[in-house]
């Protein structure tokens, strides 16, 4: 595991043990789980076998999963005081879904 | 110097309020144009082309040039104020979208002595806007100006949402804020959503004008309606950025001058959070016509009624606000008494249009504009109007004169109704929009124009007068106490007009209308949330002015690469990108100076802010 | 303004991002700036689904694309990523060296990432897939080359820090320009993984 390394400037610290230097772990594991939901999809569409439709929905569904993995470890969003910039992003995400649904059924008829 | 270089919210609002009144005349005079061109059948005072300019411009700098920005300067004045805040968020960022929307708005402007203003519309459809063949080169300052403003704005709607979340005084819960702050929180949050999506757009018109790509070109298999589903995603979202500060004046207005806390607080906020996000679902109303079909015009029709229920559910609790309260008529609340009648007038207008069936005989007739002018004209600009009598005193430390403000605001009325009211009846017999002309053969056109032109006339009176109020106040002493309307919000705490550093100690709040609870407990002041202590505020900074300029020399190199200069050298500079980079180039090396030099800012000292105070 | 904590004569706290009410404001203001950035590429992405099969007399995005090529791209912009986490994490540690370090590895994967798409672009230029080709190829280039010029603002935003970090070393002024960039590039990344599904997988399912 890390090793707790001290230090930096020159300055003396009083480096906190607790939930923020545990976290290490996660992001390792979000970062396998990131080349393996990858790695999946890949496969999947080379796969000649599988039906188009299941491609799609699969590779999307494995893209929101990987997409999660990486807001709520990297970029910490799991983690308090994060209400405020979930809500933000959530809303976001919700407004982009509605252009989706545009760009699939009312461009082209 | 100073105001070049400012980062203080409170001046930034003022050089808003002075940009957007600038804008505004130039979106007035217009108008005037319009309706003289409309005066009489078949006339040619102006020609088609020039009619089409005319017509482009009023639309787009009313909404983007001047509404925008005279709701941005109360909103930086007032709600830093408000919260108990001694600035915005980022100062700094705040002067650069001041400038970037000044800049944009030049370059949108500038285009009437370069060839020729956009013709499009305001609402630029495809193919006529994308197309050389079909339009002209003032299209392309239509695009790359509105981008260069729009990003000023994205930069404010940042800056504001910061700074409610991370800077309210001690006790200031979400729940405690004034209605003003609320409705910039979420038309803040709204422009956060709204003009990404309009800057794609506007990048995929610049694209397919300057640079050959295919979005909107139907032979290489791009999408018409695509521009209007981008625009509309955008354009509906805009209208409620813009409704949603004026519906925050009203609430502080009415609830002052009743002498009487705002009736049903939660179910305001409620009622704004959900506007907000429905104003996101219904774009589509504004293309019933387009034929998507049954099933799409369904949805979004139903979504655009549903909207009209929180709206509704504001106009009650303002009406009860009032109900059983002490009514003071200052022109202030006049204008908000004004407001609630014309504004639901607009408001059920906008109820018949969303039905598409119906909708399909008033689409592009003069019915459509009459909604929005009842909306936008007697909504947002008597709102507008009620803020600059209602907060003068605050911010220039005078009182406009109320005799004044009172005969302005009943010219202004009276024109407003005898223009826009006739213009249903023109819609429903026929009138169809953006026509520059009309045969005398049509029953009734003639007259209802006139009637509408003479309403104008009445308006242009009502607006001198408001300006000619201004100048006279300006002539006069300060003589503005902290507090002349007895106010119930933190900007009335402080003295007018509000020194530089806002609050000499952050306040501790402890209720909703947190001025009005203490007044009600026996005190004088508001209860100190810290020491009297030296107060650290930024520095100023030239940077954003040339960053903003360095966009604007970027604009004209993209507009201008392939153009045909008689002289080889400017050709040269233009062709080969010089311009365009080089104007990217001064803006980027003013980002890199700002983040390398760190600003250390100065400090008032406790002496100075004990000796009344230290003013800019 | 609230005062500045001055904190050279004190130690730097845990979260030296977090210390100061600037450093929130930027945390907040740049979270806030990414909602919006959703809708941005939100709305480059439904420009671009919409039109994908516009492709006229063009190559079309079965015929393009590559899956080693992406493949590689896609692992290279991950692993960058996950250099960036190491990067705040020795940050938190208070560890310069190391902060250093993995902001300058990330800023090399970065840049192998950018070179490789050039030379895809480039590739597809001469197969006839240009900007101007049709509106498929448009909305292509928009859609991943707005990302592209993303990730390039990124390296140079990053650069910049690490030079910041060599001049000022670590406070808690220059820790929240760390912990903000880092946020950005894990950002591109989450960008990255929807367009590598939606353009390329998509494409070559057809």
């Amino acid at each position: 595991m890390e090793q707790r390394q001290q230090q930096a400037a020159g300055t003396p610290s009083k480096v906190k043990r607790g939930p923020v230097h545990e976290g290490m772990r996660n992001h390792y594991l979000a970062f396998v789980v990131s080349i393996v939901l990858t790695a999946l999809a890949f496969f999947a569409v080379m796969t000649p076998e599988l039906d188009t439709r299941f491609k799609y929905s699969f590779i999307v569904i494995l893209a929101i999963i990987q997409a999660a993995f990486q807001l709520f470890f990297w970029m910490h969003l799991k983690d308090r005081g994060h209400k405020i910039p979930i809500m933000f992003m959530g809303s976001g995400v919700l407004f982009v879904v509605t252009f989706i649904i545009m760009a699939v059924f009312w461009v082209w008829w | 110097m100073d105001w070049l270089t400012t980062v203080d919210h409170k001046k930034i609002g003022i050089l808003y309020l002075l940009g957007g009144t600038l804008f505004f005349v130039l979106g007035g005079i217009e108008a005037m144009l319009i309706r003289l061109q409309l005066m009489f059948p078949e006339s040619n005072f102006l020609d088609a082309q020039t009619y089409n300019e005319v017509l482009t411009m009023h639309g787009t700098t009313m909404i983007f040039l001047a509404a925008m920005p005279l709701l941005f300067a109360f909103m930086n004045f007032i709600v830093p104020l408000q919260i108990g805040a001694r600035d915005v968020a980022f100062p700094f960022v705040n002067a650069l979208g001041f400038w970037t929307f000044f800049f944009g708005g030049i370059m949108v402007n500038v285009s009437w002595f370069l060839g020729g203003a956009p013709d499009a519309g305001w609402t630029a459809y495809t193919p006529l806007s994308s197309s050389e063949v079909f339009s002209g080169k003032g299209n392309d300052f239509y695009a790359v100006g509105l981008q260069i403003a729009g990003l000023g704005t994205l930069m404010s709607g940042i800056n504001f949402l910061a700074t409610i979340i991370n800077m309210r005084a001690p006790g200031m819960t979400f729940m405690r804020m004034p209605l003003f702050t609320w409705t910039t929180f979420v038309s803040s949050l709204l422009i956060l959503f709204a003009f990404p999506p309009l800057a794609v757009g506007l990048f995929l018109l610049t694209f397919d004008r300057l640079f050959d790509a295919n979005f909107f070109e139907i032979g290489a298999g791009g999408s018409a309606v695509l521009w209007q589903h981008i625009f509309w995603i955008f354009g509906h979202p805009e209208v409620y950025i813009l409704i949603l500060p004026a519906f925050g004046i009203i609430s502080e207005v009415v609830s002052t001058f009743s002498k009487k806390r705002l009736f049903g607080y939660s179910s305001m906020v409620f009622a704004t959070l959900l506007i907000a996000f429905l104003s996101f679902m219904v774009w589509v109303h504004h293309m019933f016509t387009d034929g998507l079909g049954p099933i799409a015009n369904a949805l979004f029709s139903v979504a655009t009624m549903l909207i009209a229920v929180p709206t509704g559910i504001k106009i009650f609790n303002w009406l009860f606000t009032m109900w059983g309260g002490q009514i003071r008529f200052t022109t202030a609340m006049l204008h908000v008494v004004a407001f609630i009648p014309t504004f639901v007038m607009g408001g059920v207008t906008g109820v018949m249009l969303a039905s598409p069936p119906a909708d399909f005989q008033y689409h592009d007739s003069y019915f459509v504009v009459a909604h929005f002018h009842y909306v936008i004209v007697g909504g947002i600009v008597l709102a507008l109007f009620a803020a600059v009598f209602y907060w003068w005193p605050k911010m220039f430390g005078r009182m406009l004169n109320e005799t004044l403000g009172k005969l302005a605001f009943w010219l202004f009325f009276i024109g407003f109704h005898l223009t826009f009211f006739i213009q249903h009846i023109l819609g429903l017999i026929g009138m169809q929009r953006r026509i520059f002309t009309y045969l005398a053969e049509h029953e009734g056109w003639a007259e209802m124009n006139l009637v509408s032109t003479i309403g104008a006339f009445f308006m242009a009176a009502g607006v001198i007068l408001y300006v000619l109020n201004i100048v006279i106040t300006s002539l006069k002493p300060r003589n503005a106490s902290a507090d002349p309307w007895d106010g119930r919000t933190l900007e009335w705490t402080l003295p007018s007009p509000v020194p530089v550093y806002n609050f000499k100690q952050l306040p501790l709040v402890r209720s909703l209308d947190a001025f009005w609870a203490e007044k009600m407990a026996g005190n004088k002041e508001m209860t100190p949330a810290e020491p009297v202590g030296p107060i650290h505020m930024p520095s100023n900074s030239i940077l954003p002015l040339i960053m903003a300029f360095g966009f604007f020399v970027s604009g004209f190199g993209f507009m201008y690469a392939k153009h045909d200069f008689a002289n080889d050298f400017v050709r040269m500079l233009f062709e080969n990108h010089i311009v365009s980079i080089g104007g990217l180039v001064i803006t980027a090396i003013c980002m890199i100076l700002r983040s390398l030099i760190d600003d250390p800012g100065y400090h008032i000292e406790p002496e100075e802010l004990e000796s009344k105070g230290v003013k800019a | 303004m609230s005062s500045h904590a001055h904190l050279e004569n004190q130690p730097l706290p845990a979260e030296p991002e977090r210390a100061t009410l600037e450093g929130r404001n930027k945390i907040t203001g740049f979270w806030l700036f990414l909602a919006g950035e959703t809708t941005l590429f939100g709305t480059l992405f439904a420009t671009y689904i919409a039109l994908r099969n516009q492709t006229l007399s063009g190559p079309t995005a079965n015929e393009l694309f590559d899956f080693e090529l992406v493949a590689l791209a896609t692992f290279i912009l991950l692993v960058s990523s996950l250099f960036s986490v190491l990067a705040v994490n020795a940050m938190h540690k208070h560890n310069v060296k190391a902060l250093q370090f993995w902001l300058f590895a990330t800023v090399i994967f970065g840049l192998a990432f950018l070179v490789l798409e050039i030379y895809e672009f480039n590739h597809y230029t001469e197969l006839g897939h240009t900007w101007s080709k049709s509106a498929f190829s448009s909305s292509f280039y928009a859609l991943v080359g707005f990302h592209g010029a993303h990730v390039a603002f990124g390296l140079a935003w990053i650069a910049s820090v690490i030079g910041q970090l060599f001049k000022k070393g670590l406070t808690t002024v220059t820790a929240p320009k760390v912990y903000v960039s880092a946020l950005y590039w894990h950002f591109i990344d989450v960008v990255w993984v929807f367009i590598f599904t939606v353009v390329y997988l998509m494409g070559k399912v057809g």
